[in-house]
């Protein structure tokens, strides 16, 4: 006996035949880590001090970033949740509507917030209103996907209690299937309130306003130790959302 | 009056009905408990009382007209008339026990009443009678998780209260509960029967329970009806032929 089976042995060895496949298309080599410590040198010498002295005027910017991700999941999350009991199996009133929902959400999901942001800062202009439509589109398809799972998994028995006091369709559903699903609803927005801030920056990138354009300008600009404020505004952001995050949950909990 | 004629229950890809040929009339006042071993057909018959289960062949009258062929306006009508209590209580979690009992309300008032929540003095003095009569006043404003097994039950029975129901119909209401609690939920439930002179129609496993509380006994056994009568003519005879092998009470 031993503790591996035949078919373990086989799936290591397909593990490690693409693992080297994959080290080959990205020319991944080893020796290359030996120039880490160039960048270790480079960091320390030209992100170091920080010229917090621009700390005042990245305020403005970094709320610009709070409100892109806040505006952009929020609205996601208002379109999602509707959306998403017509996307699960249990709540879906038509078949066909369901599959062509499912549909709709996936394509949403595989466009990236980054193609959407190009395509809305050509029509729309610079600015952030861009960065909040391509957040805001993308996270319909993530948060539908993810609720629709959630109301997919929940205990059918309130369901049934609410069709068996005479509940309309909707009603019990609303009654019976939310609760259940809230606090995790919750959990899945704030992880994504909290992707959107990193996604907010690279659309700053392109145009899309916020720290991230900021922080683009002044890296290609050579202000490195104006970058290193910038990145700390941005870990400030994602802990903070983090907390309250945190916090709303144990309250709903 | 409700009456089933032959009524035959098949599920999805099943070979053997669930319910085969069964002819019942239930009559308002009466306290059926419906016996017989796991896969018997209980939960099926019940379930085809308030349209949660269609009807394979035959029909279900209520006052005469065929449950199957009603517009699903007149079911949901008929559902908000016939209370359901649940083995595993089938409560909303994260609700108080007073608004889960509300939701009984649910089949006879306006969608947006009931989305909104808005609820009028007439139905708050209602659930505190509700809630009084099954014990659970003090307790209208915890979370049902936090109550026992006993406690949610009456929460179940509370809620169908509130939709002052014609019919009571219980999918082994006291099946999760120790013997005690058991005795005691389905005392609350004969007290309310007698009280409001209701049609109880409820699957038990516990054949001392039906002999102490029913006033019709049925006995199913592979998805048809093996015995229909008192409970005092209930022998070991009787009950074997209902599950098979014999039964010590």
């Amino acid at each position: 006996m031993t503790w591996l089976r035949k078919r373990a042995w086989i799936y290591g060895l397909l593990l490690a035949v693409f693992t080297w496949w994959s080290m080959g298309k990205t020319e991944f080599e080893w020796s290359s880590f030996r120039e880490f410590d160039d960048a270790v040198t480079f960091v320390r010498e030209q992100f170091f001090p920080p010229s917090f002295d621009i700390a005042p005027n990245l305020i403005d910017p970094a709320l610009v970033t709070l409100a892109i991700a806040f505006l952009g999941t929020f609205f996601a999350l208002l379109s999602a949740v509707p959306l998403s009991f017509a996307a699960a199996k249990n709540t879906a009133a038509n078949p066909v509507l369901y599959y062509l929902l499912r549909f709709f959400l996936s394509i949403l999901r595989s466009i990236p917030e980054i193609v959407f942001g190009l395509i809305f800062v050509v029509v729309l202009g610079l600015g952030p209103f861009p960065a909040v439509i391509a957040i805001l589109l993308h996270n319909i398809g993530v948060l539908g996907k993810l609720i629709s799972e959630l109301i997919e998994a929940a205990d059918p028995g309130p369901q049934e209690a609410m069709k068996s006091v005479g509940s309309g369709r909707r009603i019990g559903n609303l009654f019976a299937v939310v609760p259940q699903i809230w606090p995790n609803v919750l959990s899945h927005y704030f992880y994504r309130f909290e992707v959107a801030i990193r996604t907010s920056l690279i659309l700053g990138f392109i145009g899309g306003g916020g720290i991230g354009q900021k922080l683009i300008n002044d890296f290609n600009s050579f202000q490195y130790s104006a970058v290193t404020v910038e990145v700390l505004f941005i870990m400030l952001l994602v802990i903070v959302v983090d907390l309250f995050g945190a916090f709303v949950r144990k309250r709903v909990i | 009056m409700i009456e089933l004629d032959d009524v035959t229950v098949y599920y999805p890809k099943a070979e053997e009905p669930a319910v085969s040929g069964v002819h019942l009339s239930l009559y308002p006042g009466e306290f059926v408990c419906v016996l017989g071993p796991s896969g018997a057909g209980k939960s099926t018959l019940i379930r085809t009382i308030n349209a949660l289960q269609p009807v394979t062949e035959g029909q279900v009258l209520i006052q005469g007209k065929n449950l199957q062929q009603m517009p699903e306006a007149d079911k949901r009508k008929w559902r908000s008339r016939a209370g359901m209590i649940f083995q595993h209580f089938h409560l909303i979690p994260r609700l108080t026990v007073q608004q889960n009992v509300l939701t009984g309300l649910f089949g006879k008032r306006r969608s947006f009443a009931n989305a909104v929540g808005f609820f009028n003095e007439s139905e708050k003095q209602k659930v505190r009678r509700v809630l009084e009569e099954v014990g659970l006043l003090d307790m209208a404003q915890r979370r049902v998780e936090a109550l026992s097994g006993g406690q949610k039950q009456r929460v179940g029975i509370a809620r169908a209260l509130m939709q002052e129901p014609e019919v009571f119909l219980g999918d082994e209401p006291v099946a999760s509960l120790d013997p005690g609690t058991a005795r005691s939920v389905f005392g609350i439930l004969k007290d309310v029967h007698d009280k409001q002179h209701l049609m109880s129609l409820i699957n038990v496993h516990d054949v001392a329970l039906a002999r102490s509380f029913a006033t019709r006994v049925i006995g199913l056994a592979g998805g048809e009806v093996i015995y229909d009568g008192p409970p005092d003519q209930l022998d070991n005879g009787n009950l074997e032929r209902i599950y098979g092998k014999s039964i010590h009470t």
